[in-house]
């Protein structure tokens, strides 16, 4: 499927109609919304270029990879994003101010209310001093940021669903935004959406906010409170090597043609759209890549000690998971 | 009369770190500092979430440590690897390694000056008088002006609010330095590109395995890179380096501010070939002195760290048992340490380690090269500016040299090496990040990962006070420092920003 990304190299021109309506029509045919999901999201986009939707960024036990991956958004490109698409009042990594009078944009943010909070990272729950800010545990400033945003953004395997941070054996207690929600009597239903990946896909997280925009609150799986539109498929179902699949035919080493099941491919249990908009402006994917899928958007990724990567080991002794698991079959 | 200054947080770095400055009233009437802590803030535990795992697990894993620097974790750990399974990466493989890790350099590089530094030098608010033709900062323009005109409470941010400064002065630099601010936001996704063009994705790639990487090269994929690097050297070329010596124009005191410990260390980085010659050599630098590395002289103090007390350790035996409370810490960073000595990490110390090598390089031609015109000896280098420049060079040097990487790969051939999977072995793997020199140390016990410890950039150059009370390099340099208005300490961030911190790599 072709999957070059229209490349926006006129930066800060203004966006007529037709503009938002191809970058809308990119996205939906990425998420296989067809023409009606077209016309929402260039809809979306178009509303967040006028209102400029006030975000906070706020950062716990995170690696920032979330945030570089959102600075390649190339569909609206970086600029756009930071100047014309939010207000991004305040970023760890990218705001001018600092100290003090940074602690002071946040709060004056809070007060201000009417603003998406993005939440990149876990939460050390169990080692409340395992995140500081300004001496004192972040999880205060997280939790009067959650109550008083208008919806909030979960970027990222880490704040979705703890990630490598919340992996078997972590010393902080590390739990996901939902959990701490939930936690702190912070209501969740409808005001949370979770975006997974390790990174998060910069796509996914501008996508989200552009359907919010135009349509409020998204249709999510229950569960995961993941949007449809994003995470509904797996990569497995999607693969462009799914013919191999079926004929048994399965790569024995890195770098062969073939099935990736076999050196450890975990698509039977991701779910996100991989396979269509690929990554890096569609320039390639783990699996293009001959890179087996490490399942990084699943609510499991990374969690067990036990439940490795790859299957190499499998050659010289015995594991504790069965071949079925990694299929994603019930029995 | 001293007065305590707190910055925290500092923004426009990677992660979480306080500024702790102790300063006294100086006769500029400014406010001098005595003594600076540099207080990492937050703590993961990498090196116990991989005890137990798969040994194979750890180049995916270890990469979550920084997703700004994922490529060298990944490095690092599969040359660990591959040192416990007794293999090296194939032709094919060095070459795409070395070709993902270089774009990840580039990327680093350019969101380092300019999306993270610049904002302490440029003075984005120019841009309201600008009155030219060009589109971006017309647009620039309005957006900052409208926003003014509505009151809009949090207008032009994340460019504003900012502390008061000293800020570039001419409005035509200032006007071109916002406009490549924005241009270079293009540029490193570009970067970014190249990288995954090998690596299948970045941030985190997937296709970095022991051995080599899983994409084979095809020419369609080393056309690919070939352009865009094409693109990103120009505009070091003809942008970031110029737009270098134009803030080193304006603020010539910051080749005098800063200087830090003044010992250096590089563990070298991007294998030449399948010997053990690399592009930018290893070597520590003490008291002036060039000597060869070696690795066995590094140990982590934790005098001032959270985590249980002890004596110092070399990390193939370093444990990593968190204490947030315990009394007198007061940073989440352990104290690397090299022959008991503090030593900075980065481009800096890439560049005066491998000019005082007795050896001459290339190297040095291109240092003396640079500085001939401006009529600067390499001493001043030593500095906030000199980070900078070295940083700058670097880039041109990786960027030049790829282009040469690619011209060696073998077209359509594998990429990668078979191995087997030891039941016992140890390995170490030593590489420079972009923000310095970085090793990974692994011990396998009945195929699992028994023991791992990273020592990352830095954890070397933020580092705390060690048991005999040495500050860390951070720390030293921001010693001697005057405040103009200690309630907006900008020199402070000029200082810190210049090592180009990295938290999150820092504590792991």
């Amino acid at each position: 499927m072709a999957t070059t990304a229209p490349t926006t190299t006129r930066s800060l021109r203004s966006f007529t109609r037709r503009d938002f309506l191809r970058a809308g029509a990119f996205l939906a045919g990425l998420y296989g919304l067809g023409r009606t999901g077209a016309v929402t999201l260039a809809e979306g986009l178009q509303r967040l270029f006028e209102r400029k939707q006030l975000v906070l960024w706020l950062q716990c036990q995170s690696c920032s990879g979330c945030s570089v991956s959102f600075l390649n958004a190339d569909h609206p490109g970086p600029l756009d994003v930071i100047t014309r698409m939010a207000s991004l009042v305040y970023h760890p990594n990218l705001s001018a101010t600092q100290g003090e009078q940074a602690i002071e944009t946040i709060r004056k943010l809070i007060r201000h209310g009417h603003y998406v909070l993005i939440c990149e990272g876990a939460i050390p729950l169990g080692m409340p001093q395992a995140c500081l800010l300004a001496g004192q545990p972040m999880l205060e400033l997280l939790n009067d940021a959650l109550r008083n945003a208008s919806l909030v953004v979960a970027a990222g395997s880490c704040a979705a669903f703890a990630g490598i941070p919340g992996a078997e054996g972590n010393a902080t207690g590390a739990v996901c935004v939902r959990d701490f929600m939930e936690k702190r009597d912070i209501p969740v239903d409808k005001r949370l959406i979770n975006c997974p990946g390790c990174p998060c896909h910069p796509d996914s997280l501008v996508a989200t906010l552009a359907y919010v925009a135009a349509r409020g609150y998204p249709k999510v799986n229950p569960q995961l409170l993941t949007p449809d539109m994003i995470y509904g498929r797996s990569v497995h179902d999607d693969c462009p090597r799914f013919h191999y699949w079926q004929k048994n035919a399965f790569a024995q080493r890195f770098g062969e043609e073939g099935c990736l099941f076999k050196l450890g491919c975990l698509g039977p249990l991701s779910y996100t759209n991989c396979p269509h908009r690929q990554w890096n402006g569609g320039i390639n994917w783990c699996i293009r890549a001959g890179a087996p899928c490490i399942a990084c958007t699943s609510p499991e990724f990374a969690r067990r000690r036990d439940f490795a990567f790859y299957r190499l080991g499998e050659k010289y002794h015995a594991v504790t998971y069965h071949e079925h698991e990694r299929r994603g079959d019930k029995s | 009369m001293s007065r305590t200054v707190e910055i925290s947080p500092l923004t426009r770095i990677e992660g979480h770190l306080a500024v702790h400055l102790e300063t006294e009233p100086d006769e500029s009437s400014g406010f001098r500092v005595k003594a600076a802590r540099c207080e990492g803030e937050m703590y993961r535990g990498f090196e116990q979430i991989l005890r137990h795992r798969d040994p194979l697990d750890a180049q995916q894993i270890t990469q979550r440590i920084c997703g700004v620097c994922p490529i060298p974790h990944a490095i690092a750990s599969v040359r660990a690897q591959e040192m416990a399974y007794g293999i090296r990466q194939n032709h094919n493989g060095r070459l795409l390694q070395n070709l993902i890790l270089a774009a990840n350099y580039l990327h680093s590089h350019i969101l380092h000056f300019y999306h993270l530094a610049a904002l302490d030098f440029v003075d984005v608010t120019a841009v309201l008088n600008y009155q030219g033709s060009d589109r971006t900062l017309k647009a620039l323009k309005n957006w900052a002006a409208e926003a003014v005109a509505r009151s809009d409470p949090f207008a032009a941010a994340p460019l504003l609010p900012r502390y008061d400064g000293d800020y570039v002065k001419d409005a035509d630099r200032n006007q071109r330095l916002v406009a490549h601010y924005a241009e270079a936001l293009e540029i490193r996704r570009i970067c970014d590109e190249m990288a995954a063009i090998f690596g299948a994705r970045v941030p985190h790639s997937t296709a970095i395995v022991p051995g080599g990487v899983t994409q084979v090269p095809t020419a369609e994929r080393v056309l690919s890179y070939a352009g865009r690097l094409k693109r990103v050297l120009d505009f070091i070329e003809a942008v970031y380096l110029p737009d270098l010596l134009e803030v080193a124009t304006e603020f010539p005191q910051y080749f005098e501010i800063g200087r830090g410990c003044g010992n250096f260390l590089s563990f070298g980085v991007f294998e030449q070939d399948a010997g053990d010659s690399k592009f930018i050599g290893a070597g520590a630098v003490i008291n002036r002195k060039w000597e060869a590395v070696d690795q066995a002289a590094i140990a982590e103090d934790v005098a001032a760290s959270r985590y249980a007390p002890g004596p110092a350790q070399h990390p193939s035996r370093g444990q990593t048992q968190p204490q947030p409370a315990r009394p007198g810490a007061y940073s989440w960073l352990k104290a690397p340490r090299y022959r008991g000595q503090p030593m900075e990490v980065g481009p800096l110390a890439r560049v005066m380690v491998n000019y005082l090598n007795p050896s001459a390089t290339w190297l040095r031609r291109e240092v003396d090269a640079f500085l001939a015109p401006l009529n600067l000896p390499v001493e001043k280098l030593i500095s906030v500016l000199g980070r900078h420049v070295a940083r700058g060079l670097e880039a041109l040097w990786i960027a030049r040299q790829a282009g040469k990487w690619l011209d060696q790969i073998e077209l359509d051939a594998p990429a990668t090496c078979d191995f087997e999977l030891p039941k016992s072995a140890s390995g170490f793997g030593l590489t420079e990040a972009p923000r310095g020199a970085l090793g990974h140390w692994l011990t396998i016990e009945n195929y699992r990962i028994e023991h791992y410890q990273c020592v990352v950039p830095t954890t070397w150059n933020c580092s705390p006070r060690d048991s005999q009370g040495k500050p860390g390099p951070v720390e030293a340099a921001l010693e001697g420092l005057v405040l103009r208005d200690p309630s907006q300490p900008i020199e402070a961030g000029r200082v810190v920003r210049s090592f180009d911190p990295c938290l999150a790599c820092a504590v792991h």
